[in-house]
């Protein structure tokens, strides 16, 4: 327990056991099971990784050979030669993704703002109707969506999964509460030098809204790169699909696909994640430790 | 940028609100059209009977009658919520198991680095991770059958038989989902004052009563945030289920929302899967507010 940190810190004595408790039962069981944990997270990462680099006549091998003899690197040009048109794929979700985090991040800073720092009438109304909306499931929604975007012409367009992206009742109250926490001061003088709201915002909120903007770009990417339903329910062209179907579909029916190939494109899919979150991973556990959204 | 420069004759306070409601309008015109009127009209389509060639027909509550017929969505809802209570329960119990031995004395770069690699799962696709297991389950080639054998445990059957199908699907959605929900308890017992502990140990109290009279009781917001948001998003499981199981064998994983995603979108009978969605989204709500009102009696606000 955290507790005894406290008192092991406090009694600066030096000591056989460089100020600390001696190690105990307790702390060797939970070590234990904790690396017993780890291996199991990352057995799977792990036997993709390896299998992505081995021979296809050796990917159904057991044991498997964690470390592979040979490095197959062939592998990993399959998929853009196979009949799923993977660069597309890669292009299309890359497109979709980056449409829908830049478009986030305007609509939920000029909300957020907004609803943080200006005064009209109904603001408070407003922002509890748009927190209201994420009660409401996807799949309640999804019906409407999919004939007003017939009625457009946009069945088969990643249109069809840009617009409905643009806006997000999450990302206005993560912006909201951002700004909400800025010192009013930078605000009032910003007032007396004779900027208006406007520019208050482009000069002063927005430069200091890095991380905030941050957070919630690397959130949006990623859900956006992962999403499988929208997808699935709009795309259905080859050469329209994002790359969370277009994998899907290399796996092939019943998993027929070849093991080695299937798993050297889901580990170029993943790449971007892992990158991300090795790059912003205080960022990413921060934010998500205090918004609570799931993943 | 000075729009305020464009509106000479508005007075302050009115310029502030036409200011607020500009940075508002790109939110609400999404917000109206892909949220709210979606709403409604999935309300309106419910008491239809939906025909893409032939047009609609009003037809009262009929979808809803027919649902107290249809033993496929008996066996979905019972999917479901078995799925549900399964997922709720490893998933915060082993989240908060693996919490509380992170947050004994260890380095603290051994502690980020279990934090980590617990967590990472939780951003990779659902897709791809059921494209992982899919091979990982194989009957006789799989990896899993394979360590097992090695324990003499005959091979299983998993994808292949109604029970172990649910229970792969329950396995894989732990082993993706536990980790945020270590994360979130995690950053709950550190907020915990180390000055509780310190009291009760000077009264002498030992670790198991620690944990039951301090460290539960001070966590039940968090535990009782961690068991609200899994109910909801497990209510809702689709990605997984599709890409492993396609809801069988026969319907043995079928969940709700991927039957709802059937009658709507494979045979476009659009006014029934309206309904079975209204159900679902009515049920969420129930069990939320639900788990609000029991939460009164056994969490633990400061």
């Amino acid at each position: 327990m955290a507790q005894t940190q406290a008192p092991a810190f406090k009694q600066a004595k030096p000591s056989p056991a460089k100020g600390r408790k001696p190690v105990n039962i307790g702390d060797i069981f939970s070590y234990a099971i904790l690396t017993i944990a780890a291996i199991l997270v990352l057995m799977p990462l792990a036997w993709m990784f390896s299998t992505s680099l081995r021979p296809t006549h050796e990917s159904f091998q057991l044991p498997p050979a964690w470390l592979p003899t040979k490095f197959s690197w062939e592998n990993y040009v399959a998929p853009f030669e196979s009949s799923v048109p993977f660069v597309d794929l890669f292009i299309n979700s890359m497109r979709i993704t980056v449409a829908v985090t830049v478009g986030q991040l305007v609509t939920c800073s000029l909300a957020g703002y907004a609803f943080a720092r200006l005064r009209f009438p109904g603001r408070d109304l407003l922002f509890l109707l748009l927190l209201g909306s994420l009660m409401v499931p996807f799949q309640v929604t999804i019906i409407p969506i999919f004939l007003l975007m017939r009625d457009l012409n946009l069945i088969d367009n990643p249109l069809a999964i840009i617009l409905p992206g643009l806006i997000s009742a999450f990302g206005v109250f993560l912006m909201r509460q951002f700004f909400k926490q800025m010192p009013q001061e930078l605000f009032d003088a910003a007032r007396v030098d004779g900027a208006g709201h406007v520019r208050s915002f482009f000069q002063i909120a927005l430069p200091l809204a890095g991380p905030a903007m941050a957070t919630l770009g690397i959130i949006t990417f990623n859900a956006t790169w992962n999403a499988y339903f929208l997808p699935l329910v709009f795309l259905n062209s080859w050469h329209k699909m994002t790359l969370p179907q277009g994998i899907a579909l290399l796996t092939g029916y019943m998993g027929s696909g070849n093991p080695s190939v299937v798993m050297a494109a889901v580990t170029m899919a993943i790449l971007p994640v892992l990158f991300v979150f090795l790059a912003a991973q205080r960022w990413i556990i921060e934010a998500l430790t205090r918004s609570g959204l799931k993943g | 940028m000075q729009k305020s420069g464009l509106l000479p004759e508005l007075t302050p306070k009115r310029r502030e609100a036409f200011v607020g409601y500009m940075f508002i309008l790109p939110t609400y015109i999404g917000f109206s059209i892909f949220i709210l009127y979606p709403l409604i009209e999935s309300v309106r389509i419910s008491f239809q009977e939906f025909s893409l060639l032939r047009g609609s027909t009003y037809v009262g509550l009929e979808n809803y009658v027919q649902m107290f017929a249809d033993a496929r969505l008996r066996i979905a809802y019972i999917n479901t919520i078995i799925f549900t209570l399964f997922a709720v329960f490893f998933n915060a119990g082993i989240g908060l198991i693996l919490a509380v031995m992170l947050n004994r004395r260890l380095p603290i770069l051994m502690r980020n680095l279990y934090r980590s690699v617990f967590f990472f799962p939780v951003l990779i696709a659902h897709t791809y991770i059921a494209v992982i297991w899919r091979f990982l389950y194989q009957q006789d080639t799989g990896v899993i059958n394979y360590y097992l054998g090695v324990f003499g445990v005959e091979p299983i059957p998993w994808l292949s038989n109604a029970h172990w199908a649910m229970a792969a699907i329950i396995i894989l959605d732990v082993w993706k989902n536990t980790g945020f929900a270590m994360l979130v308890f995690l950053a709950g017992l550190q907020s915990i004052p180390n000055e509780y502990y310190e009291a009760a140990q000077l009264d002498g109290a030992n670790e198991r009563q620690l944990f039951f009279r301090i460290t539960i009781p001070l966590l039940s917001p968090t535990i009782f945030f961690i068991l609200v948001i899994f109910m909801i998003g497990a209510l809702q499981v689709f990605d997984t289920i599709i890409v492993l199981t396609q809801g069988g064998p026969g319907d043995a994983t079928r969940s709700v929302v991927l039957y709802v995603y059937e009658i709507a979108f494979r045979t476009f009978n659009m006014g029934y899967a309206a309904a079975v969605s209204m159900t679902l989204f009515a049920i969420i709500l129930i069990l939320t507010a639900l788990q609000f009102w029991i939460s009164r009696r056994w969490v633990h606000y400061e």
